[in-house]
């Protein structure tokens, strides 16, 4: 589907449209999520530009996780779309089926706890997210500006799915709250 | 019934079947009943099988696709219930194994052993072909017939049997003759 950024107004922001754009370009086909106030901005344009992507909903992090693993297992090329604080409700299955089973996926990271948060209480696990990762040899990479979305996401998928890795896009607060 | 002659049951009747065992003793089982190409047995996740099963039924509505769950670990992931009910997938059958003991790590009792109804809660969250069965022959009732009528959730009974066979623990292994099994390319 073709993109016009141009027509970017407030109810679609920038980085919204190139995460979505950059999904489809990688061919993802299915996006399993738990919603996420920015993330809304990325699940209203894929249901209005991106219709061919499945979109599924998912009770908890976790469960997204599992249900990814079992769409890369039937053919298909998954996404994972949570907040930052459902990492935490997901570590067991990243470590004990997607990594050492070697199950690729694309996953984008609503941030929070980072620059500009505003409740206390979501600073821990924001802060943990990238040491976490890191811990995990997941590799990921943070979007600074809503052009560089589309391209980030288009990488991390592409070497996800041609290396047999988990693959994370974190989308600070910076970018998405502004 | 002990849970692998509910295994091997399962396994004989659903012989064109995608099969997910949950870890530890369900997928152990699946392991003694029959290893084939079309068994994915997952050694960690707990909880997760059957979102698997989703998500390969999503991704292959062509294939029957069986789950072997636990009670434990169906418990850890009850959420799954109301996404299967939600979605519907016709091609989905989750059977839980119920011994009403967390088995694999030693033997203490789960909610259903003091009542906890999980087909009474698939069919809460809309899975309506639910069913508690005790016997092979309800099993059997159970587990065959047409799919195309929404997913379905059987509940087992069954009794400790302890198990002597595992499956290899070379997962990616595992993974890769479970995809060319079913014809998924590796994408």
């Amino acid at each position: 589907m073709t993109t016009d950024s141009s027509a970017t107004s407030p109810r679609q922001p920038a980085w919204a449209l190139g995460v979505c754009d950059g999904a489809d370009a990688a061919g993802i086909t299915d996006v399993v999520y738990v919603p996420d106030n920015p993330l809304s901005f990325v699940l209203g344009d894929f249901e209005r530009r991106h219709r061919h992507i499945r979109l599924i909903l998912a009770t908890r992090e976790e469960e997204a996780f599992g249900i990814a693993a079992g769409l890369y297992l039937g053919g298909r090329r998954p996404a994972v779309m949570l907040q930052s604080s459902g990492l935490g409700n997901s570590i067991n299955a990243l470590t004990t089926l997607v990594v050492p089973y070697k199950i690729p996926m694309l996953v984008v990271v609503s941030m929070r706890g980072d620059e500009g948060e505003w409740n206390a209480a979501q600073a821990p696990m924001g802060q943990a997210v990238r040491p976490i990762l890191d811990a995990l040899a997941i590799p990921h990479v943070t979007v600074s500006a809503g052009e560089a979305a589309r391209q980030a996401v288009i990488d991390a998928a592409g070497v996800a799915f041609a290396s047999g890795t988990p693959r994370a896009v974190l989308l600070p607060r910076r970018l998405t709250a502004s | 019934m002990t849970r692998l002659d509910a295994t091997r049951f399962v396994v004989q009747h659903c012989a064109d079947a995608a099969i997910v065992a949950s870890l530890g003793h369900p997928a152990y089982d699946l392991f003694a009943a029959g290893d084939r190409p079309r068994n994915f047995y997952t050694w960690g996740s707990m909880g997760l099988a059957s979102s698997i099963g989703l998500g390969l039924a999503l991704a292959q509505p062509n294939v029957p696709v069986v789950v072997l769950d636990g009670d434990g670990s169906l418990l850890m992931n009850l959420g799954s219930l109301a996404t299967i009910g939600l979605l519907q997938p016709p091609n989905l059958i989750v059977v839980v194994m119920d011994n009403e003991l967390y088995a694999t790590t030693g033997g203490q009792p789960t909610p259903t052993a003091s009542g906890a109804d999980l087909a009474a809660a698939a069919r809460a969250m809309r899975i309506e072909r639910a069913t508690t069965v005790r016997t092979a022959d309800e099993l059997r009732r159970a587990v065959d017939g047409s799919t195309g009528a929404g997913p379905r959730f059987v509940v087992a009974k069954v009794s400790e049997s302890t198990p002597t066979v595992k499956p290899p623990l070379d997962y990616v292994g595992i993974k890769q003759r479970f995809m060319a099994a079913i014809g998924s390319p590796e994408c």
